[in-house]
């Protein structure tokens, strides 16, 4: 149960609606307007101390853990020094668009047209972008075979480096700067992280004079006790490493803001919470009531903030994920198991605060002991879609066949939704690109209308337009990559990532240990249903010629429904455990993976694969016209990234499991997707949680690297679309991340609901 | 030796028959004659035309109000032929696919139908294909027929999971054409060659969920020395399946029992000592 402070701060957390601030853009602005010609590092960390001096501090009477970074929770915290312009063409629209909704006032509407965006036109990282962009790639993404993402927003998708800050504390880090500034003054990064360290120090001391004058006009004496002892802490860890775990909590989050205040991106994510935080647990863990609620807080502060996206942004990345992954259970450096009872105690946390953050995760292996998956398996059952599960069999092989170090792979860790990265080592780009498989398949025939002698010279046509676009793919993320480089860099965040105060360069520019860009393939079930009909009706059976196809394709089945229908049901679907069509999707996705695997990014990295949509299986439907798998036009692709098109997987969950395992999976470094769908009674008994358990063994054994679950009958999540009041607090597995289900559009509200459901 | 049998469905992750992660291999061709049976399809043992009428896109030309297309060119599987004579490699291969969850979850396969005894060659040479690959066997069946091979079987079968339907002789000799004392007999010979029985009991009201019937089970299940008891409510998920085979369904207006009964049903198991799960595990 919560208690009756925690209920009420999440009541709170959903009692107004959500609105537009301006106020971090503004206190940008007015650092960036005294700072003209002076070095992108130094003005980014002017900007940033500018923010934390300025930025309205906020401290409930129910706060035990203090840090906001706006006034009001779930603010939408704008930045047009990404782009000013979505922002202008959205500000009319961002309290009625489809997705995403935030309210704005017409004073701050004003503002921004007036004052801000004037500022940043032709000044933000957009504008770079654009600028250097080729016009192939700008070609590319019009036609939806690839997008570019993080071209108007910060870049995230990283784990700073916690233990290093719970360890040392803020000072000691300070003092290691300073003396890397006097042995190389002209270093600009150094100089940059001094100031923002420095800033760091002095912001944590503003609350505790912020509490201390709550302390002053504090009439209630528990309240004024509670006070005391957060203005004592704040006022220790402001400079020194934290003892308590509490204090590390305190510490821990505050960090957290200041990142977003930095980078105001997605996915600066949280990394092996029960690894670095259970000495300090271990310390106190006697202290129960107070710990479940000190945590109970921490869980509702990572719902505190959302980010907020342009409208098309907002399709792929749809509910507002912030990617507060959490990351329990795994092997550690050694290999040896490293659960323990804190991991447990971290999923059963969720159990009273049903809310899509912290994006629970865990890692899974042979050797992972019962209760940890017993756990998991209980949190599932809930419905939220938490915790999602990673495979240690895959994932570390994955990233050792990567060339990074064996002691450095067994202690990865999750950004974002599912992309895999190495905690306080990595600036891997995660999410830098997406590419459509199935569009490849489009294109290859609408260029070739005469059709192609055998079904293996179309293939392999179709593999020669994936190569070439990948190039395209490789440029654009390239472009963007150095973008945030010249706009954007990260000085704060960089004092956290490994190497780069060895190297004296911010994570842009290469200072990271491990620098790759990772790009996702996605649409490859439907590309392999495709491929399997055209290969067999086309090539094998000469049920129709390649030219009918095409000309039916090309007018989206009209007259055609027989035809369409005897696609889909007669011809084996990827996701069925066939091996004659789940083969032709693992040889293309080895293609692309073995393809983009050769380009290297402007840090010195390499681009690794990943299969993963986020949302993106709708917008990039939207893109491409009717396939031969029986899809029609703009109709959705494939959920997830490994799972099988909607409503096409016939022979249950465990026949699905085997199709994904017949792809390379260890070459998707990256990350990869699978979803999954149980109904609540499958779960409902202890020995159906076994089963589950039993389920997740095989995952393990089978070595796919992802797995997620919904499990909410088909009749909630209508009732929830017809009576969105009556819903308000249902949490649904989106793709990688949750998201409150009456906050979806309605195009991924039906996506869900159509997922097909394991009912046995 | 019988070189194939004919087969309905091989159903993959099933949950309730046997224990674990089960594939459920249902054999075609049953003597009985259940008047609840939930797989009509399975009575007769050869392949047989199956229509369901809601997937009809109504493609073809009717001929006498029928669709005249081959099942093999019906667009939705509207029109199918159930059942399919396969060789024991055939359906061992699907079997095999799900070794990683027969074995991270106690499970394996179960023999099903219809009466899979009664091509029980076929099912004894499957049954050695799993043994030989070391995946757990489940049988579920009726043994109210005389099985020559029962020695072989005990030695093969893990669970017989063995149907306990009506117990009074003569009414289910007429009604299901089911001997009773050729069950019993079967079941006991089984437990004294150490073979591991429990006892499906459907809930059919008005045939086997009467306090009579549930009574005289108890008491043969307590001379069997059983331990362990099924109870499967009678639920009318088949009845679609009538239609589809053009086969009249009787038990329409059977109302299924309330949960409230159930669970009276299963305390009086229970206070008998009966270890009992609903639905099956």
């Amino acid at each position: 149960m919560l208690s009756k402070r925690t209920q009420r701060i999440k009541d709170s957390l959903f009692a107004k609606e959500r609105v537009v601030s301006l106020e971090r853009a503004i206190l940008y602005t007015e650092s960036f307007k005294t700072s003209e010609g002076e070095d992108i590092l130094i003005r980014r960390a002017k900007a940033l101390k500018h923010i934390l001096e300025n930025h309205k501090i906020v401290i409930d009477d129910d706060d035990l853990l203090v840090g906001n970074r706006s006034e009001f929770a779930r603010s939408g915290v704008i930045s047009p020094e990404m782009s000013p312009y979505w922002i202008l063409d959205e500000l009319d629209m961002f309290a009625t668009r489809d997705q995403d909704k935030f309210q704005i006032s017409e004073k701050d509407k004003q503002y921004y047209r007036e004052k801000l965006y004037p500022y940043w036109a032709g000044k933000s990282l957009k504008d770079y972008y654009n600028e250097h962009v080729s016009e192939n790639v700008k070609d590319a993404v019009k036609t939806k075979v690839i997008a570019i993402n993080q071209t108007d927003k910060g870049q995230g998708h990283i784990i700073p480096d916690y233990p290093l800050l719970l360890t040392n504390g803020l000072q000691a880090l300070l003092d290691d700067v300073n003396k890397k500034h006097k042995q190389e003054p002209s270093n600009v990064f150094y100089q940059a992280s001094k100031i923002t360290l420095e800033a760091a120090i002095q912001y944590i001391s503003r609350y505790a004079s912020e509490v201390h004058k709550k302390i002053e006009h504090c009439t209630n004496e528990t309240r004024k006790q509670e006070l005391l002892v957060l203005e004592q802490i704040l006022n220790k860890i402001a400079y020194h490493k934290p003892d308590s775990f509490y204090e590390a909590v305190q510490l821990f989050w505050l960090s957290c803001v200041i990142f977003q205040h930095e980078s105001n991106a997605s996915s600066i994510s949280v990394g092996r919470f029960d690894q670095y935080m259970y000495p300090f647990y271990q310390k106190e863990k006697a202290n129960t009531a107070f710990i479940k609620e000190l945590l109970d807080c921490l869980y509702l502060k990572f719902n505190s903030i959302v980010a907020i996206r342009s409208s098309e942004s907002a399709k792929f990345f749809a509910g507002f994920p912030i990617g507060y992954t959490l990351m329990v259970g795994g092997v550690d450096k050694d290999g040896r198991d490293a659960s323990n009872e804190f991991s447990e105690y971290l999923l059963q946390l969720h159990k009273d605060i049903q809310l899509p953050q912290p994006n629970l995760s865990v890692r899974v292996n042979e050797t992972t002991p019962y209760s940890l998956l017993k756990e998991a398996a209980k949190t599932i059952r809930l419905g939220n879609g938490l915790p999602q599960i990673f495979n240690d069999e895959a994932n570390i092989l994955a990233y050792v066949n990567r060339g990074v170090d064996l002691h450095d792979a067994r202690d990865y860790a999750v950004v974002g939704c599912v992309e895999l990265s190495i905690p306080a080592k990595t600036y891997g780009l995660h999410d830098i690109a997406m590419f459509n498989l199935l569009k490849c398949m489009e294109i290859t025939m609408y260029e070739n209308p005469d059709g192609f002698p055998t079904y293996e010279s179309f293939n392999q046509a179709i593999k020669d337009n994936i190569a070439h676009y990948i190039q395209y793919m490789v440029e654009g993320s390239n472009t963007c990559d150095i973008a945030h480089k010249m706009c954007a860099p990260t000085p704060f965040l960089s004092t956290f990532i490994d190497g780069c105060l060895t190297k004296g360069a911010d994570v842009t520019n290469g200072g990271a240990k491990y620098n790759f860009s990772g790009v996702q393939g996605i649409g490859c079930p439907n590309l392999s249903d495709s491929l399997y009909v055209v290969k067999k009706a086309v090539y094998e059976e000469h049920k129709i010629s390649y030219q009918e196809l095409l000309t039916i394709l090309k007018n989206n089945w009209q007259g055609n429904e027989v035809l369409r229908q005897y696609f889909i049901n007669k011809y084996h679907k990827y996701g069925n455990d066939y091996d004659e069509v789940d083969l032709l999707g693992a040889d293309l996705l080895s293609f692309y993976g073995d393809e983009v695997a050769k380009y290297k990014n402007a840090r010195g990295g390499i681009f690794h694969p990943g299969s993963y949509t986020v949302s993106a299986h709708i917008p990039l439907g939207e893109g491409v016209g009717a396939s031969a798998d029986g899809r029609k036009a703009k109709e959705q692709l494939a959920d997830g990234g490994l799972s099988p098109m909607v409503g096409r997987d016939k022979n249950g969950p465990s026949a699905s499991l085997k199709s994904v395992s017949k792809l390379d999976n260890i070459l998707n470094s990256n990350g990869s997707l699978l979803n999954v769908k149980f109904s609540p009674s499958t779960l409902a008994s202890d020995t159906g949680l076994d089963k589950l358990v039993a389920y997740l063994r095989s995952f393990s054994r089978l070595k796919l690297q992802h797995i997620q679950f919904n499990v909410v009958d088909k009749a909630t999540l209508l009732d929830a679309q017809a009576h969105p009041e009556k819903h308000k607090d249902l949490v649904v597995r989106v793709a990688g991340y949750s998201a409150m289900f009456v906050e979806l559009s309605k195009a991924i509200q039906d996506d869900i609901i159509n997922r097909s459901e394991h009912t046995l | 030796m019988m070189k194939e049998a004919c087969i309905f469905n091989i159903q993959r992750y099933s949950l309730h028959d046997g224990g674990g992660i089960r594939s459920i291999v249902f054999f075609k061709g049953c003597p009985f004659t259940c008047p609840w049976c939930c797989n009509p399809e399975s009575l007769s043992m050869k392949p047989q035309l199956f229509y369901k009428e809601s997937l009809c896109m109504n493609c073809s030309k009717k001929v006498n109000g029928l669709c005249n297309n081959d099942p093999l060119d019906c667009p939705t599987g509207a029109k199918e032929i159930i059942g399919k004579w396969q060789s024991v490699e055939e359906v061992y291969d699907v079997i095999k696919r799900d070794q990683a969850f027969y074995e991270t979850s106690g499970g394996g396969i179960t023999l099903s139908g219809g009466e899979c005894l009664l091509q029980i060659d076929f099912a004894i040479d499957l049954l050695k294909r799993c043994k030989e690959n070391h995946i757990h066997t489940a049988i579920e069946s009726t043994l109210a027929l005389k099985v020559d091979r029962l020695a072989e079987l005990v030695q093969l079968v893990d669970v017989f999971l063995v149907d306990f339907k009506i117990m009074d002789h003569q009414k289910s000799k007429e009604i299901l054409n089911l001997d009773v004392s050729v069950m019993l007999n079967n079941v006991k010979w089984i437990l004294e060659h150490g073979g591991h029985v429990i006892a499906r009991i459907p809930l059919i009201p008005q045939y086997s969920a009467t306090s009579e019937n549930i009574e005289e089970m108890i008491t043969q299940l307590k001379q069997l020395q059983l331990k362990e008891v099924h109870l499967l409510p009678f639920h009318q998920l088949g009845e679609s399946k009538y239609k589809s085979i053009q086969k009249q369904y009787t038990c329409h207006d059977l109302k299924p029992l309330r949960e409230k009964e159930v669970e009276m049903i299963e305390q009086r198991f229970k206070k008998e000592g009966f270890k009992c799960v609903i639905n099956g595990n």
